[in-house]
């Protein structure tokens, strides 16, 4: 049997996109009451929930706590029936702590903590399914969820992964593409500026074509901007409407 | 989201896990409802690129899914026109018949020269419906493409009929009466109402229908152990427990050996480093010839040696165990990766074999041309009427419970044994497609007749540096040569300081464009094939020999390289690369340009006509030209040298030649400097060339290397030069070359000869290769020592020349303008068609030796080997076996086995004065002599030593004829008596007298080939020279040359084209 063939010659992939292709992006502020901010966000069949509390103090131990910042905790998890085959832990292993990792290094370039010294924002994110772009979603998911608990940030932060077939820049890469074995780039950017919070890229690529990459993958998380920008936009009516009345 | 409105939907698929669990998997599917028809009808301003549907056919054609997936070699004729194929039967071809099937269809998409698109059916909005519940995956595969049948239809605004071909009865009856326009029919209907007179479409259909029908019902009885599936294999591999590798069969054991060689280096089992023995069918387990199988090696105490002893034809079946060497890794294949199928040549049996063969008549075994393939299973009813004809079979499939492979015919090529067959089934067996150039090619080709010159547009002319009035071009060719790709020029520079080395090579991508259907087809061929008696050449011949040739006195388009070298010390100051304008002033032949150089008085032809002064001043002028270009080769070569260049064709070669010369007066009478000269500019250009274009793109460009050889495969050599005395060092190129050198027997030139020739066969062959899918250390070029090598010399008739000068070009243009007008061709592209071309350049040698031999078969069918002079020769013993030896006849440059032992086990015994003949007793093999023990006394052979054998033809009826040796005499062969007393000491004289006598009896066969009535109808037809035999000459220095084998084939089919023009 041969293999699957991420791109056709038609230039068509598995899923029907073209190269540039994003998945479709849905997403629905204010989602729970009861936290600061929150937000739900599907990219493709990738879906994700983000909760946001603070700014508040410090929990915990004071000596966490930063004289000049506020401090980021984010948590990262999996829903059990979030992938294929039924996830036995769904968080505490080594990929949920990196990826929280992540999303705190993430968040801290682009929340102005300067504003909130001695205190702390907790990112609370959950996938509810898995379908390749875990952290993209995650990023976008949590930034509605930023802006939702109104904590003043440079810029928004739009993620988008993308991924290299045949001497080919793939945005947005769906599970399979993503396990198909090819190189997967994950790249957090700060759309106004052009400034990147985060590249991560774990598998071999050539020097020559990493430009390339990178600029697909910046072009995708523009696009990304103007939809997360939509929403945020959207629910500011709404939320005016109701007040007006 | 931008652009066009994609809806998305999702789908279903139940997968199998990486653990081998059944999971369902939700996959997004979008939709869209601007998808390109490919259509040039559309009416609807679809964004079609690329190949587009032509207008003017009565009908579109929709194949179902299984037509595309079991008769896809019917819609590969070309008569077939309008064929869409749809995204779903596409992917069921990738999903269910492997990479092979599926690479074709890709190819047919891809090849312009065939009417039809890939319709991404399942991505349009309209066309695209999911699966019901319940629905089984083929009939929703059937929806799917009546849908797109239907839809296209619409889209086309009914402009043009539809016709959806199926294989499913149930869909005809379904759907035919839903839409008028949209026909549904089954695959025989079809090719009967629309194609009644494509008979090969018929029949072929009717043997694939008839195969996959006998395939169903097929018996149950396994004789093979099945394979195992792919995902156990690929953790085998993974895990070092399996290995994958290529199958090659033995071709003279072909029933009992195959070995498989691994492939690359990234083997776990660093302990095994030779080739893994799979012995017997039963191991084999249905692996063909050149397939990728995965092996499970054997535990060591069941290892067996290969078989060393010379085996007549294939029959033996009973290993002799006495005779085996060494035990070696053995294993056994579990499981094959890729198929390696292509046509075969097969022969059918007499008629009343085939009445034993089988209970039901239907089915007969066939036997392939190649020995290493298998004999195939057909069905057919036509049996009786393909009696002694060599038919083109495919392979469909072999089950585990039939011992041999089933098959179906394709075509039948002719009559076995007669010339025009054999020479189809030699080129067929390369997989050479040689058609001759179709109509709409050549009508791409500029005019150049009498009445209608051809004029350089001047446009180029503005834009091209012209070299017509500042250098003296001129070309240095064999005699009579027609298309004369290379030019030098040479000149002092204003101020004296500096040198201008100047060569021209033909503008051939000039005239062939990119993507055009003659570079298309030259880009199939990939190379002129040179056979026996013909030439097949890559480019029409309006551009090889006339409007690409470098002619001398005609404005011609050239590439030029030309280097300013320091007038002292000969370094290179600067390179300038471009397209330029020259006339060739002289078209020297390289007798011409070497009496020049020895200052003898010769008449120049293009001097004729001149007078007294203005003559004299022309003549010194030209002469310091070749001075100077004399000069820097020697140079140049010296600089190669101190590298480690490798000169490996032989002097013996030469002096071989030598007499030819006085009856074609072609070759010269000694090794002429000025061949290496020219030879020398050529490879200088090349490298230089190559250099340019790896720095310009350092991930996709074309370049050749040639790897270092193993040294195992040294041993051989080593062992041979041991019995005589002679050390090889084979540690450097420079080490070898240098004992090489040394290892000459001055008794016998021969030695020097043959050791010469078993380096060649040691070396790998040099290879393109794109810089991209290469390390840098790998780019070497072991023959002729240098860095970077490339081929740009000789674009006329090879195709990766002609790819090296776009690239040179996309090059300049890079310098000159930052950027490319055009991408160039990715590395994966680029690396794919150096495959090809090496592919290509394979097939090609090897269809001419296999050409050669069979003009040695045809030659000695007519003689009677028992009392033809013609058919005793001179041999020279090269290598040892356990039931006889190998022998080389320089005479007719044949090689073949002598056998010591016959099938009734007697052995050769040799009376007093030489003679042979066969006496009960034992053989004793040594490593550099055999001895036979018999009443009469002990004889031995020792390596290197001359006897007389007797040829003679062996005919087979389903092979290629074979020439078969027979020991007559332990003596070397003096054709004629008297004096040929041979005494010890006067060895010298009697090795020389031999010698010369087998020269003047090689000029004898040469006439009498000549004047061989069976070839010359052949010769006029083709053109071709009245003196094969010089063929096998040249076809000698070929294999010895391996300086360069393309260097040399210059100057070889040089001469080749110029036999044909004399």
């Amino acid at each position: 049997m041969a293999g699957l063939e991420l791109l056709s010659d038609q230039g068509y992939r598995l899923d029907g996109r073209k190269a540039t292709e994003l998945r479709k992006v849905q997403a629905r502020t204010s989602v729970f009451a009861q936290a600061d901010g929150s937000a739900y966000l599907e990219q493709g069949n990738t879906k994700a929930l983000a909760v946001v509390y603070g700014p508040h103090e410090t929990r915990g131990s004071r000596s966490k706590s930063l004289h000049d910042r506020a401090v980021i905790n984010c948590q990262f998890s999996m829903a059990t029936f979030s992938t294929a085959e039924r996830k036995r832990r769904p968080h505490g292993d080594r990929k949920s702590s990196e990826m929280s990792l992540h999303l705190k290094q993430t968040f801290e370039a682009a929340v102005l903590t300067e504003l909130y010294p001695r205190s702390q924002i907790d990112i609370y994110v959950k996938i509810l399914q898995a379908d390749g772009g875990n952290y993209s979603a995650c990023v976008n998911a949590a930034t509605l969820a930023l802006v939702d608990a109104g904590i003043p940030m440079r810029d928004y932060v739009c993620a988008c992964t993308a991924g290299f077939v045949e001497d080919t820049p793939l945005a947005d890469l769906c599970h399979a593409e993503e396990s198909g074995g090819g190189t997967s780039l994950a790249l957090a950017l700060l759309p106004r500026s052009g400034n990147i919070a985060l590249l991560q890229m774990d598998a071999r690529l050539h020097q020559d074509h990493l430009d390339a990459l990178i600029e697909a993958a910046m072009t995708a998380c523009k696009g990304l901007s103007k939809v997360l920008d939509d929403v945020v936009r959207q629910h500011l009516e709404e939320v005016s409407v109701l007040t007006r009345d | 989201m931008e652009g066009p409105i994609m809806i998305k939907t999702e789908k279903v698929l139940h997968l199998n896990s990486s653990k081998g669990r059944k999971v369902r998997v939700v996959r997004e599917h979008y939709v869209r409802e601007q998808v390109p028809c490919g259509s040039s009808l559309c009416q609807a301003d679809c964004l079609n690129d690329g190949k587009v549907l032509s207008g003017d056919v009565t009908h579109y054609v929709v194949p179902d899914v299984g037509v595309v997936r079991d008769f896809l070699e019917i819609l590969e004729f070309r008569e077939l026109q309008g064929i869409v194929f749809t995204q779903t039967a596409y992917q069921t071809v990738q999903h269910t018949r492997g990479r092979r099937h599926y690479n074709r269809l890709r190819a047919l998409l891809k090849d312009p020269r065939h009417d039809c698109v890939l319709f991404a059916n399942e991505f349009q909005q309209y066309c695209y419906c999911p699966r019901d519940k319940g629905e089984s995956q083929d009939k929703w595969h059937t929806r799917n493409v009546y849908n797109a049948a239907v839809w296209y239809y619409n889209h086309l605004a009914g402009l043009q009929p539809v016709v959806m071909i199926t294989e499913d009865n149930d869909a005809i009856s379904e759907f035919s009466a839903l839409n008028s326009g949209v026909y549904v029919i089954s695959t025989q209907e079809y090719l009967l109402s629309f194609w009644p007179d494509l008979q090969a479409a018929h029949d072929l259909y009717s043997s694939i229908a008839q195969t996959l029908q006998e395939r169903e019902s097929e018996a149950v009885e396994k004789v093979y152990t099945e394979h195992l599936p792919a995902e156990v294999l690929e953790a085998g591999i993974k895990s070092g427990r399996y290995i994958q590798g290529i199958l090659s069969v033995n071709k003279h054991r072909a029933q009992n050996e195959a070995f498989v060689r691994y492939e690359g280096s990234a083997s776990k089992n660093t302990d095994l480093n030779s080739d893994v023995l799979i012995n017997g069918a039963k191991l084999r387990n249905r692996a063909v010839h050149g397939d990728m199988v995965v092996i499970e090696l054997l535990p060591r105490n069941e290892w067996k040696g290969r078989t060393m002893a010379l085996t007549e034809g294939q029959g033996e079946e009973q290993p002799l165990e006495e005779t085996q060497s060494q035990p070696m890794p053995s294993g056994r294949v579990v499981g094959i990766l890729q198929r390696n199928w292509r046509d075969y040549v097969v022969t059918f049996p007499p008629l009343e074999e085939v009445q034993s063969q089988s209970r039901n008549s239907q089915k007969i075994l066939v036997i392939p041309w190649d020995y290493r393939i298998p004999k195939i299973r057909i069905s057919t009813q036509q049996a009786e009427a393909l009696q002694d004809q060599r038919v083109i079979v495919r392979l469909d499939s072999w089950e585990s419970t039939s011992v041999y492979p089933s098959g179906h015919c394709v075509r039948v090529l002719g009559k076995a044994g007669e010339l025009e067959t054999e020479i189809q089934t030699i080129l067929l067996e390369n997989s050479i497609h040689v058609p001759p150039f179709s109509e709409a090619q050549l009508r791409e080709m500029p005019v150049n007749t009498e009445e209608n010159r051809w004029q350089m547009d001047s446009s180029e002319v503005s834009s091209r540096r012209d070299l017509r009035e500042t250098h003296l071009v001129f070309s240095i060719d064999p005699k009579g040569c027609e298309d004369v790709d290379d030019t030098l020029s040479v000149r002092t520079l204003p101020g004296g300081k500096r040198l201008e080395l100047g060569v021209h090579i033909a503008d051939v991508t000039y005239f062939v464009r990119e993507g055009s259907l003659t570079d298309l087809e030259a880009r199939s061929r990939a190379t002129t094939y040179y056979l026996a008696d013909r030439r097949y050449d890559m480019l029409p011949a309006v551009l090889s020999a006339d409007l690409c040739s470098l002619l001398g006195g005609v404005d011609r388009y050239a590439m030029s390289v030309l280097w300013e070298l320091d007038a002292e010390t000969l370094d290179v100051c600067t390179v300038w690369y471009g397209r330029t304008l020259i006339r060739s002033s002289y078209q020297l032949h390289y007798e011409l340009a070497q009496s020049l150089l020895n200052g003898e008085e010769v008449e120049v032809p293009e001097l004729s006509r001149l007078k007294g002064s203005q003559r004299d001043q022309k003549l010194v002028e030209l002469l310091q030209a070749l001075e100077t270009l004399t000069r820097v080769a020697r140079h140049l070569r010296a600089q190669r040298d101190k590298g480690g260049a490798l000169e490996l064709e032989g002097v013996e070669v030469r002096a071989q030649l030598d007499e030819e010369k006085n009856i074609t007066a072609l070759v010269p009478k000694q090794p002429l400097e000025v061949h290496e000269t020219v030879a020398e500019c050529m490879i200088y250009a090349n490298h230089w060339v190559a250099r340019k274009i790896q720095e310009s793109f350092p991930h996709q460009a074309l370049l050749r290397h040639h790897p270092p050889p193993k040294q195992e495969f040294f041993s051989q050599l080593i062992d041979c030069a041991k019995a005589r005395g002679f050390s090889i060092d084979t540690r450097s190129n420079r080490a070898l070359a240098d004992s090489l050198e040394q290892a000459v027997d001055r008794q016998d030139p021969l030695v020097n000869r043959l050791l010469r020739m078993m380096a060649t066969q040691a070396m790998s062959n040099a290879l393109y290769f794109s810089t991209g899918a290469c390390p840098e250390e790998q780019y070497y070029h072991y023959g002729l020592a240098l860095d970077r090598y490339t081929h740009f010399t000789s674009p006329i008739r090879r195709y990766a020349d002609v790819l090296v000068h776009r690239l040179l070009m996309a090059a300049i243009q890079l310098e000159k303008e930052g950027s490319l007008a055009k991408p160039l061709a990715s590395n994966k592209e680029l690396e794919e068609l150096a495959q090809h071309i090496n592919n290509k350049n394979r097939a090609a040698q090897h269809a001419q030796k296999q050409s050669t031999e069979l003009f040695q078969c045809l030659y000695f069918r007519d003689k009677d080997s028992k009392t033809d002079e013609r058919c005793v020769a001179d041999a020279v013993i090269y290598a040892i076996r356990a039931n006889g030896f190998l022998a080389f006849i320089p005479q007719y440059g044949v090689k073949g086995a002598v056998y010591l032992k016959d099938r009734e086990g007697q052995v050769v015994s040799v009376d007093g004065d030489g003679r042979c003949e066969w006496k009960a007793g034992t053989l004793q093999r040594y490593s550099d002599r055999i001895s036979s023990c018999t009443s009469t006394g002990t004889h031995t052979f020792y390596l290197f030593s001359h006897v007389t054998v007797r040829i003679s033809v062996e005919p087979s009826r389903c092979h290629a004829d074979s020439l078969c040796l027979e020991l007559i005499r332990n003596k070397p062969h003096c054709p004629v008596q008297p004096e040929s007393q041979p005494a010890g000491g006067g060895r010298s004289e009697l090795v020389q007298e031999v010698v010369r006598r087998a020269e003047e009896a090689s000029l004898q066969a040469v006439e009498e080939r000549g004047r061989k009535p069976k070839l010359s109808r052949e010769e006029r037809q083709f053109r071709q020279s009245r003196t094969p035999n010089l063929y096998v000459l040249l076809q000698e220095i070929s294999e010895l040359a391996l300086l360069d084998l393309s260097v040399c084939q210059i100057r070889n089919t040089e001469e080749q084209t110029s036999t044909a023009s004399s």
